[in-house]
């Protein structure tokens, strides 16, 4: 009797075993819990540990204990030292939560004005508008930041270089206007205002527009619609696009770098990196670990306004038919404000960047000035440039962008693959714990802002048994996989979404096996999904710099950390001419995508 | 009184007609239906009534006044013209309670908080949903929410009231109820409804009045029965009555005042209408309403069973007579086998002519087979 007890109990455990692994979508979300435990917790845990441990350098110098020995100077020196502790955490921190909330706002009160017009008015040339507004939105966030000093820097702030509105106004801003805060605010808010108007131009679209016409039968007046109906029900979708653009404002780096550090304004993120590069990883790393704080707060914050009981729930009805409020005599003026400010913020960057890479002396734009040395000088023209050769000339530049393409299609091809497969099992297991607990692992590297993703690999390539990946081609494209993963798998699993499990199963009837099953039906019915799946990360690497730029083993080695270099070594004609490379690029790219899925940024809000 | 007066009214979206010179006038307290199939100008018409939409040309006049006059330019919005609207999709505000929903155009009639209250219990108690008050929407079922919706249109007590297919999104026995209880709300409100739906039994037992269109313009507007029974058009005739009409081909022999020698289904008949008949063509359609065809031994017509349909209550038989397919309806369940021969006789004064040409109504009477 004995003996058969054992095997009754073993047996099922076999069966469910093998029923377990018999299914391809477990084998996936085993794969990748494991992959991505490793990947995100174990970085974190390096990292944690680094808060309480001696670097070599400063650290050592100023201990004089041994590198790697246990210490709670770091939290010490970075929030006892009352000096030290205002000047290196508690402002950062306040300029970066006002950054951050700053262009939070701005950023929704311009996407949310604009989306209204677009959605709920007659207003003239929409198309153009939505089309138009959108498009900074594709170029990086830096861009602005740079287009931004290029116009408003003049002889009494910063630097002192002349800007195009000195040069061509006389107008000299004050400095507040050019440098720290405020146009942080304004460039962050700018940026992401193309963001929000994507968001709640798509609820406001997608909303009854019964619920409207309701209330105005019920005797209510336009105002009173737009206060008690219509911003109560778009609320949690602005409140949700506050959080992604104060996370994201919060997270920045490049643009606070931009705009900064000629008054020496830091946020943590510039902060984090002055102190890693100081000498003070320790205390770089407890500010890592307060950013990542901060931003897993803000996403649960964000949880919670999405998922109450009142929240919105899109009912489709008859909204085909929705009745535009009619702006009569304000619509020229309307259209023309839009169009002018539109236009100046997609165009204007592009003119900028092209006039200030080829002007040898800043601020002055007669064509007597001009040169196309930056571009296409050669070693004669060193003496004048200060550099041996154009950017089209150099074989350095040649090799950062070899370097940055290369690295954009490899972490496109991981991320792509590894988003839809995640999808794909993601969907197919839907409710069990294991496809719940990958789902959100994928998920993880989002709170994480760039700077502080970066430091986390920083700490494990560092640490004495990864060595061998400090500084390597492979480091960078591990990191940015991960990194940019999230969108990969939440864009997978909701193209997976979309295919009843039906349309895979009627297949299996077949006897299709897996793979034909993905390569002849899943693929081919979520074709442009997949491949803007397999697009967006290149754009994400192409315009990344924040995460490289403590990772890369020389600034030169890429053309986005190059950039950096350049504008930190005042070499600004060079900048502005690998700046215009890159958008030019991006655009290509974006342009492409459109080709191959029809899908476009704005697509079915504008008109 | 709020009588409501269409003239001449004109809808075009770019070059789609969505409504051809509608003329149509809604007497006070009616119950009017405005019938067809999806597509047919219905919802357009019903919005245009109440200022949702913007005729392309016409008048438009509630209550005497004038609220739309393209020749005047006159164009009130629709919180001037003192109507409610009940929507398909009920479009009550999910931010806001069952009590915030109904009271919310009460607040800007600028009631004061008592008289509110006392208006919303009593629509509460009227629609018996009491008990949902403090809950948001999401958080009831669809004939909760359907009730709500009724409330909030009532609660500023409109004169007028416009429901937009309001049942459509009812499950079959919740719109039964509902049905009643719309049609007991008519009489208690003593308003006057004006109802959009495709459901042509519905139109059939609410309305006092029913306005059938279709791509646009006006088919027959008279009450349900006379719609039913003296149907203006073969559109009409098919559109209401369910089993559809059977329309039996037949060739005009011979025409005399009111009476007309036929030949059809092989046999000779002659059909007597209750007043001369004037512009009929050589081809006509008979039109026999299921119930006038009964199976019956001794019937002149002979014919095979194709399928029966027994339902409880009746029984709809489907019979081939050489080449026309027939449909009866039989009281009570009677089942017969495929194939089997039966006879049947067209019976009653409700048989309806139609010329096949114009496809008009040319005369309603009886029907005599040799």
């Amino acid at each position: 009797m004995t003996s058969i007890q054992p095997d009754l109990r073993r047996e099922p455990l076999r069966y469910r075993l093998k029923a377990f692994f018999s299914k391809p979508a477990n084998l996936i979300l085993l794969a990748f819990l494991i992959a991505l435990t490793v990947l995100s917790l174990f970085p974190m845990i390096t990292m944690l540990t680094n808060m309480f441990t001696v670097h070599a350098g400063t650290e050592k110098k100023m201990l004089r204990i041994s590198v790697g020995s246990w210490t709670m100077n770091h939290f010490q020196m970075l929030f006892a030292d009352r000096e030290w502790s205002q000047a290196n955490f508690w402002t950062p921190l306040l300029n970066s939560l006002i950054v951050a909330s700053g262009s939070g706002l701005l950023g929704i009160l311009i996407g949310g004005t604009v989306a209204w017009f677009i959605t709920r008015s007659d207003l003239k040339c929409k198309k153009f508008i939505s089309a138009v507004f959108v498009f900074p939105y594709m170029m990086p966030a830096w861009t602005l930041a740079l287009f931004w000093t290029n116009m408003f820097q003049n002889s009494k702030v910063g630097g002192g270089v002349v800007g195009m509105m000195e040069s061509l106004f006389g107008l000299c801003m004050p400095e507040w206007f050019v440098f720290g805060l405020f146009p942080m605010i304004m460039v962050i808010g700018l940026h992401y205002s193309p963001f929000a108007y994507l968001l709640i131009g798509g609820i406001l679209k997608n909303m009854d527009a019964t619920l409207e016409e309701s209330a105005t039968i019920l005797k209510a007046s336009r105002f009173t619609i737009i206060r008690r109906v219509t911003i109560p029900i778009v609320m949690p979708a602005i409140l949700s696009t506050f959080l992604l653009i104060f996370s994201s404002g919060f997270a920045s780096y490049t643009v606070p770098v931009f705009l900064g550090s000629a008054t020496r304004t830091f946020t943590l993120s510039t902060k984090m990196r002055a102190l890693i590069q100081a000498g003070y990883e320790g205390q770089g790393y407890i500010i890592a670990f307060v950013s990542i704080l901060l931003g897993t707060l803000i996403l649960g914050v964000n949880q919670y306004f999405t998922g109450k009981r009142k929240s919105f729930t899109t009912v489709t009805g008859k909204s085909g038919q929705v009745s535009l409020v009619k702006l009569r005599g304000a619509n020229g003026v309307i259209s023309a404000v839009l169009i002018l400010l539109t236009l100046f913020f997609a165009i204007m960057p592009l003119v900028s960047f092209a006039l200030e890479s080829v002007i040898k002396q800043p601020g002055n734009y007669s064509f007597s000035n001009m040169t196309l040395d930056f571009w296409i000088g050669t070693e004669a023209s060193a003496y004048e440039t200060g550099m041996p050769d154009g950017i089209l000339m150099n074989s350095t530049m040649w090799m950062g962008l070899f370097r940055q393409v290369g690295l954009a299609l490899a972490v496109a091809m991981i991320v792509g693959t590894c988003g839809m497969l995640i999808g794909y099992a993601c969907v197919r297991r839907r409710g069990s714990w294991l496809s719940q607990i990958v789902e959100n692992l994928a998920f993880f590297p989002y709170l994480m802002p760039a700077m502080a993703f970066g430091t986390i690999y920083l700490a494990v390539a560092t640490s004495a048994s990864f060595k061998w990946m400090y500084g390597s081609f492979f480091l960078l494209g591990l990191v940015a996989s991960v990194k940019f993963l999230p969108f990969a798998s939440r864009s997978g699993v909701n193209s997976m979404m979309q295919i009843a499990p039906e349309i895979e199963e009627a297949a299996t009837i077949f006897g299709v096996p897996w793979v034909a099953r993905m390569r002849r039906i899943l693929f081919p019915i979520q074709k442009s999904a997949i491949i803007s799946g397999y697009l967006l990360p290149v754009i994400n690497v192409m315009r990344e710099v924040a995460l490289f730029t403590l990772l890369v083993p020389y600034p030169r080695y890429l053309l986005t950390t190059m950039l950096f270099s350049f504008n930190e070594t005042g070499y600004a004609q060079y900048g502005s001419a690998v700046t215009l490379l890159i958008i030019l690029i991006i655009i290509a790219i974006n342009t492409l995508v459109n080709k191959l899925t029809g899908a476009s940024f704005d697509k079915g809000i504008g008109g | 009184m709020p009588q409501i007066i269409l003239e001449h009214v004109n809808k075009r979206f770019d070059k789609f007609v969505a409504v051809d010179d509608l003329n149509l006038v809604i007497e006070d307290r009616g119950f009017v239906t405005l019938l067809g199939p999806s597509g047919c100008g219905k919802t357009t018409t019903l919005r245009m009534i109440a200022g949702l939409e913007t005729p392309t040309s016409g008048r438009i006049l509630i209550d005497g006044v004038p609220v739309y006059d393209s020749e005047k330019g006159i164009n009130l919005p629709p919180n001037k013209r003192d109507i409610g609207f009940l929507f398909q999709n009920y479009a009550l505000w999910p931010h806001m309670t069952v009590y915030q929903n109904i009271a919310f155009g009460l607040e800007m009639l600028k009631w004061d908080k008592k008289k509110i209250e006392a208006r919303v219990d009593e629509m509460l108690k009227l629609l018996k949903i009491e008990q949902f008050v403090k809950r948001y929407p999401a958080e009831l079922s669809g004939g909760q929410q359907q009730r709500v919706a009724i409330a909030r249109t009532l609660a500023p007590s409109p004169r007028v009231l416009f429901m937009d297919e309001p049942l459509s999104n009812l499950d079959a026995k919740l719109r039964g109820e509902m049905r009643t209880e719309l049609k007991r709300l008519h009489t208690d409100t003593n308003s006057t409804f004006v109802y959009v739906t495709h459901d042509q039994l519905e139109a059939m037992t609410l309305s006092t009045q029913v306005c059938l269109m279709e791509t646009g313009v006006l088919q027959q507007y008279a009450p349900p029965l006379e719609i039913y029974n003296k149907p203006a058009n073969i559109f009409v005739a098919s559109f209401v009555g369910n089993p559809t009409m059977n329309f039996i081909p037949a060739k005009v022999k011979k025409i005399d005042r009111a009476t007309v020698d036929l030949e059809m289904l092989g046999k000779t008949a002659q059909f007597v209408s209750s007043a001369n008949i004037i512009r009929l063509g050589e081809d006509a359609l008979v039109g026999v309403r299921p119930e006038f065809l009964p199976i019956r031994e001794g019937g002149k017509l002979s014919a095979s069973i194709y399928s029966t349909l027994p339902a409880g209550m009746e029984t709809t038989v489907k019979a081939s007579c050489g080449d026309t397919m027939l449909t009866s309806v039989v009281f009570g369940s009677v089942d017969y086998a495929v194939d089997a021969q039966v006879n049947m006789d067209v019976v009653g004064s409700s048989i309806v002519l139609f010329d096949k040409k114009t496809n008009r109504n040319v005369g309603v009477g009886t029907l005599t087979i040799d």
